[in-house]
């Protein structure tokens, strides 16, 4: 935790009635690095990411980002902070066109919008589909719109959930080239991730969750050799 | 209001609501048993009630015979009736979003009533039965409002012995929770929906049967309690069959309390702003439910 | 907007406008209870078409509406013109207060509360018989102006129309539709959809209060189960249903179709009618629930905007 950081989250805890799902989770997150956020199933990964931007309400804990707390900050307001996040389930908006979905988000006015609508939707090569209805569009196609989505509004702090979930090996690619080109563009970005491979090729620093608790923290080399994760995985 | 109110005042009104309580409590656990098995939210709830208060009026003008001997022909007619109506219309709204339920069953509920209006005439009728009250120290208990207190105590408890104890009733409360769980467990998820919405008919035509011996009946009747058991549902929390329960009885305490300080007329409104009120206030239900 | 469609509109608007000169009075007194009814429908397009928030009691706003103009009238001399101005603002003000804490809740629920609502309304107007007549009913000065009032309709009907099609048509219309498809979603992407769900509301509250106000002046008599029916919210539901919620011209279509084959048709035959309106929502919910645009739009490929 030091000065500098772009997100710090200190001893968050969120509980559902009596299950715990984040428990006294304290991570910090420097600005222009890839980050992964993996654990088992359940383990409260993407509880913390709704807490992170706004979705739940946390019972303990603060949540910093550039210096000041963002906890206890409906939704939107996050967003307008520069943090912006996809979700595990696409949810894009399926009666509004591709375009649409891309402007909706953004107060900019319409010729700038339009124009860098048009420029992530060449992008992603969507840009033919961009009169589609969003519900009528594949799921990779859905998955690369809530993606480029995100970007519309051009945040600091991306969350990304499981990106590459469902995902074929081609549109894999492009995303994480994508991915590494917005880190070298200077942005932050936190993956929540089940599949190895990716997690640890893009990641610098990788955050382990189990129960709700980090268990672990390091790069990736550090992470594949710590013991707790692999019985956090496997079992005891 | 210059009225000076004894204890025996409020005792009375006490004895009152928990007589009217328990009414409410069991037309209301029909409710909830609709929208806890089926998110369906149903209007038609109070035309079922009509319904059965129709069976008991003519049963007993026909035959003369002890009103409350036609619960055993109100009930299953009605269960019979709920169930049909499920296997046609309902079960095509069940887990639709809010508008479809809602304008389905609004619109059985006025083709009911009015072919209620045309088999039945709007004449106000009713059933004179068991008038008069029993004198128990100060105070009076309405006859007619005790009897349908026992009925409906009754055949609630039944229902709960049969959501608690039998297979089918467990299954229900299953489904209640989850229907996605319970069909993996093997619950015949449709044939669920088919006896939960015939039980609920049933539980609120008994409520009509017991409360046509108490109020007028017209084919318009139904229409107030459906309101009062969307309150009963709002108050226990949905998806609560306890609450329901707790829920009815606070209404009808609640609404015999107000004529004591306010005007009948005001009186009436109480349910309604109570259920805007506890909506606002705490939408998960006094008892919590839950806020799906 | 193509011109030959708005050289079509702007003939058919003439025509409206005209009609009064050849019109009898029966046919004035049709064509206003038809605006009447488009801008209802239209309404509750607005708020439950464009958000996805169901109003199940939305003819709140028009007894609301109805009652404030009448007692203005009556009470005070106004004009009923500004009278039923006032109808709007009064809605408007109902719709602030209760709009901001029931539009938290979840669907079901907000359909309940706005349902318990309307009747609160209506209590509470019988209650205070002082001011509104209570259960007697209110009623105000005789005048003989129903060609004026057929206007009056008229333009509440054009401008919640034209209302909607601005709306539609524009970017602040897509913020509302997120409400409506993904309300999460449409937070975490910055958008305040606390605010705009009042917003919409709120424009949504206006119109029935002043077609409320106008109604009551072209009737001359109000009283509060006349002016809270829940009779009313659901045919406003239903027309706008059967054209096609979420469109522009939805409503209108659904409501000149059903107004139109309810007076011709079946107000001959009071009990069948009803039992016949209760099939048609019937009909209507389970067969084709997108309206009759919303499946041409599917079936044709239709712009959104239609």
């Amino acid at each position: 935790m030091r000065d500098g950081d772009l997100l710090e989250i200190r001893d968050l805890t969120k509980r559902f009635g009596g299950v715990v799902a984040v428990n006294r989770c304290s991570l910090a997150l420097a600005p222009g690095k890839i980050y992964g956020l993996i654990g088992p199933n359940g383990s409260g990964k993407t509880t913390l990411f709704n807490c992170i931007t706004g979705l739940e309400r946390r019972d303990a804990g603060e949540i910093f980002f550039r210096g000041k707390r963002i906890d206890g900050l409906r939704p939107h307001q996050v967003a307008a902070c520069g943090i912006g996040r996809t979700f595990q389930i696409i949810r894009v908006f399926p009666e509004l066109t591709a375009l649409e979905n891309l402007l909706v988000v953004t107060r900019e006015p319409f010729e700038v919008a339009h124009r860098r609508a048009q420029e992530l939707l060449r992008f992603v090569t969507l840009d033919r589909l961009q009169n589609e209805y969003g519900g009528n569009l594949s799921y990779g196609q859905q998955k690369l719109l809530e993606f480029i989505r995100v970007l519309m509004r051009d945040p600091e702090l991306i969350l990304l959930d499981e990106p590459a979930a469902g995902v074929n090996r081609t549109l894999l690619n492009e995303l994480l080239a994508a991915i590494t080109r917005l880190r070298d563009q200077g942005k932050t970005i936190l993956i929540v991730e089940h599949d190895m491979k990716v997690v640890m090729g893009l990641c610098e620093r990788i955050f382990v969750l189990d129960y709700g608790e980090k268990i672990a923290e390091g790069p990736p080399a550090a992470i594949q050799g710590d013991a707790r994760v692999v019985e956090a995985y496997f079992g005891r | 209001m210059n009225v000076i109110i004894t204890p025996a005042m409020v005792g009375q009104v006490v004895i009152s609501g928990m007589l009217a309580g328990a009414l409410y409590s069991m037309v209301a656990l029909g409710l909830a048993l609709i929208f806890g098995v089926m998110r369906v939210i149903n209007i038609a709830h109070g035309t079922l009630l009509m319904l059965g208060a129709y069976t008991t009026f003519w049963w007993f003008r026909l035959l003369g015979i002890n009103p409350y001997v036609s619960l055993l022909v109100a009930l299953p007619l009605m269960f019979f009736l709920g169930m049909l109506l499920q296997r046609t219309l309902v079960t095509r709204v069940v887990n639709a979003p809010e508008l479809s339920s809602l304008l389905l069953t609004f619109g059985i509920s006025i083709a009911l009533v009015n072919m209620a209006q045309l088999a039945f005439t709007s004449d106000v009728r009713s059933v004179e039965f068991l008038t008069g009250a029993f004198l128990v120290g100060p105070f009076a208990l309405s006859k007619s409002r005790l009897v349908a207190f026992a009925f409906a105590v009754a055949i609630t408890a039944v229902a709960f012995w049969f959501l608690q104890k039998t297979k089918l009733g467990k299954a229900i409360r299953a489904t209640s929770q989850s229907s996605e769980v319970a069909m993996i467990c093997g619950v015949n998820v449709r044939r669920i929906h088919l006896f939960a919405f015939g039980i609920a008919s049933a539980l609120a035509a008994a409520g009509g049967s017991l409360v046509a011996v108490v109020v007028a009946i017209q084919p318009e009747m139904g229409q107030v309690y459906t309101f009062k058991s969307f309150l009963v549902i709002v108050l226990g929390g949905a998806g609560n069959y306890p609450g329901a329960l707790l829920g009815g009885m606070l209404l009808g305490l609640v609404e015999q309390l107000s004529s004591l300080y306010l005007t009948t007329q005001l009186s009436e409104a109480v349910a309604y702003v109570l259920l805007v009120l506890v909506l606002l206030l705490r939408p998960t239900g006094l008892l919590g439910g839950r806020a799906r | 907007m193509r011109w030959g469609i708005r050289a079509a509109l702007v003939v058919g608007l003439l025509l409206l406008a005209l009609y009064p000169k050849v019109a009898t009075g029966y046919g004035i007194q049709f064509m206003l209870q038809l605006f009447m009814w488009v801008a209802l429908a239209q309404s509750w397009n607005l708020i439950s078409g464009l958000t996805g928030y169901v109003s199940f009691g939305h003819v709140a706003f028009f007894g609301t509406g109805a009652y404030a103009a009448g007692i203005l009238i009556t009470r005070h001399g106004w004009h009923w013109v500004t009278g039923s101005l006032m109808g709007g603002v009064a809605a408007v003000i109902l719709a602030l207060v209760i709009g901001y804490p029931c539009l938290r809740l979840k669907g079901p629920y907000f359909a309940i509360a706005m349902l318990g609502l309307n009747e609160v309304m209506r209590v509470l107007v019988s209650y205070f018989e002082g001011l509104t007549g209570g259960g007697s009913g209110l009623s105000l000065p005789t005048l003989h102006a129903s060609r004026e009032i057929y206007y009056a309709m008229g333009m509440t009907a054009v401008g919640v129309t034209g209302l909607a099609y601005l709306i539609f048509t524009s970017r602040v219309g897509l913020r509302f539709m997120t409400i409506r498809e993904d309300e999460i979603a449409a937070e975490a992407m910055g958008i305040n959809t606390a605010r705009y769900k009042l917003y919409a509301f709120l424009l949504s509250a206006f119109a029935p209060g002043v077609v409320g106000g106008l109604y009551a002046r072209d009737q001359g008599y109000i009283e509060p189960i006349s002016v809270f029916p829940l009779l009313t919210t659901i045919t406003m539901i239903v027309m706008a249903l059967f054209g096609g919620k979420g469109t522009i011209w939805g409503p209108v279509l659904g409501a000149v179709a059903l107004f139109v084959l309810q007076e011709l048709v079946w107000a001959r035959f009071l009990y069948l009618h009803q039992i016949l309106f209760g099939a048609i929502i019937v009909v209507v919910v389970l067969l084709m629930p997108k309206g009759i645009l919303g499946i041409l739009q599917d079936r044709y490929r239709l712009p959104r905007t239609v």
